[in-house]
């Protein structure tokens, strides 16, 4: 089943998104992260409804008021992801903290970069498996490129170990075996430029049956924020 | 000096990371559950010597008898920091004659995990050791960060749990509990 995202500049012109102010349980998922502070002030959220009755899927664009970053949640059968826009700088600061070689971290800085968490929000067995996971660009006149194959975990360990990087952290597990109440995050890369906006599709299987689903309108992050100057 | 060169950098790196984090706290959402997974057949745990913080050998098997919490974990690891308070709440919570938590950070250094231990509400008194090359981590088939194992007072691994959970939760201490009166 397709899911269908409304990106929150758009929804103003649907008719059945509600705007919902999530501002203050935002706060508090920050404040409780312990050594990460609320620097976040209030944030948009837009839900939308699948587009078939029959299946509730509800996905939402979130805004950070501040940072403008994006983030897509999408949730169907068992299985809820959620996609955030990384900032190359981060990506940066985070693989510069184990030493990556400048060129290696500039490799992956070039990457188009999601925060990803997964999980399984149903009571049976659910699993995924990157490597069957394809996005489509979507080229300047509006139609969508060939899916192609979102870059595994395996990828790019291999290439960093010909880098001569041992470390294996950070991205997000080319498969996962998720019991009840289990759920995963890492990075998810795909080779688009900055701010590029693309479809992504996922598979998962629950309880043994393959389910499939599709992000549409992902953005790319930009380079850098665009934050107003403090005054 | 290298020592003072190396703290240096950490700290500058510790504060662009969590600079660049702060743009990113979104990356924190979901809320913490409490389920542990029962493995249908307990499998012997793995036992390893690292180092802790004070670069003192610790052995998992030195804690035969007890129930052991095993959590692997690193500092860029948001859900890791945000279960890491319910994991020292835990550890203050259930008798240390019985139960010993163990967070195996992964391929880190003592200098990265002090620096971050200090920007903490909750100051961690629970066993640190680093898993510097993350062969332990594999020994453990872990994916992904973090993930815990609940070992029973024989070193047989009784429990998962994939992902950050709220370790205090009176269920998770029942489950301790049960698991120390065998």
């Amino acid at each position: 089943m397709r899911q269908k995202v409304i990106v929150f500049y758009q929804a103003v012109s649907m008719a059945v998104p509600m705007a919902i102010n999530m501002a203050s349980s935002n706060d508090n998922i920050l404040t409780s992260g312990g050594g990460f502070k609320a620097l976040l002030g209030g944030s948009l959220c837009l839900f939308s409804a699948a587009l078939s009755p029959a299946h509730a899927t509800q996905v939402s664009v979130h805004k950070n008021e501040t940072s403008g970053l994006l983030t897509w949640t999408a949730e169907d059968k068992g299985f809820q992801i959620e996609l955030i826009q990384l900032l190359p700088d981060f990506i940066r600061a985070i693989y510069k903290k184990h030493n990556f070689p400048d060129a290696e971290v500039e490799r992956a800085a070039s990457y188009c970069v999601f925060g990803t968490i997964l999980k399984n929000t149903s009571n049976q067995q659910m699993s995924y498996r990157v490597k069957d996971w394809r996005y489509r660009a979507k080229n300047d006149d509006g139609s969508y490129g060939k899916a192609l194959p979102v870059k595994t975990k395996t990828q790019w360990l291999e290439e960093w170990r010909k880098a001569g990087v041992t470390f294996s952290w950070t991205l997000l597990p080319d498969e996962g075996e998720f019991a009840v109440g289990d759920w995963q995050q890492g990075f998810t890369t795909v080779k688009l430029p900055r701010e590029a906006e693309f479809d992504l599709i996922y598979r998962w299987q629950l309880d043994g049956v393959e389910h499939e689903g599709v992000l549409e309108g992902l953005k790319c992050a930009p380079e850098q924020l665009d934050l107003p100057a403090v005054k | 000096m290298k020592k003072i060169s190396s703290i240096v950098i950490t700290l500058v790196c510790s504060g662009l990371l969590l600079i660049t984090a702060n743009v990113h706290a979104d990356w924190q959402q979901p809320e913490l559950s409490y389920n542990l997974t029962p493995l249908k057949t307990p499998i012997p745990s793995a036992d390893f010597e690292l180092l802790n913080m004070d670069e003192e050998k610790v052995k998992l098997s030195d804690y035969r008898g007890k129930v052991v919490l095993l959590n692997f974990w690193a500092t860029w690891c948001p859900p890791c920091i945000r279960e890491m308070p319910s994991m020292e709440h835990l550890h203050q919570q259930v008798d240390a004659d019985d139960f010993k938590v163990i967070a195996v950070n992964q391929m880190e250094d003592i200098d990265q995990v002090f620096a971050f231990t200090g920007q903490l509400e909750v100051d961690p008194t629970f066993t640190i050791v680093f898993d510097t090359t993350s062969e332990v981590s594999q020994a453990y088939a872990v994916r992904g960060l973090p993930t815990t194992y609940l070992l029973d007072k024989k070193g047989n691994i009784r429990y998962r749990a994939v992902g950050g959970r709220e370790f205090n939760h009176p269920e998770v201490v029942k489950i301790i509990n049960q698991l120390i009166e065998e």
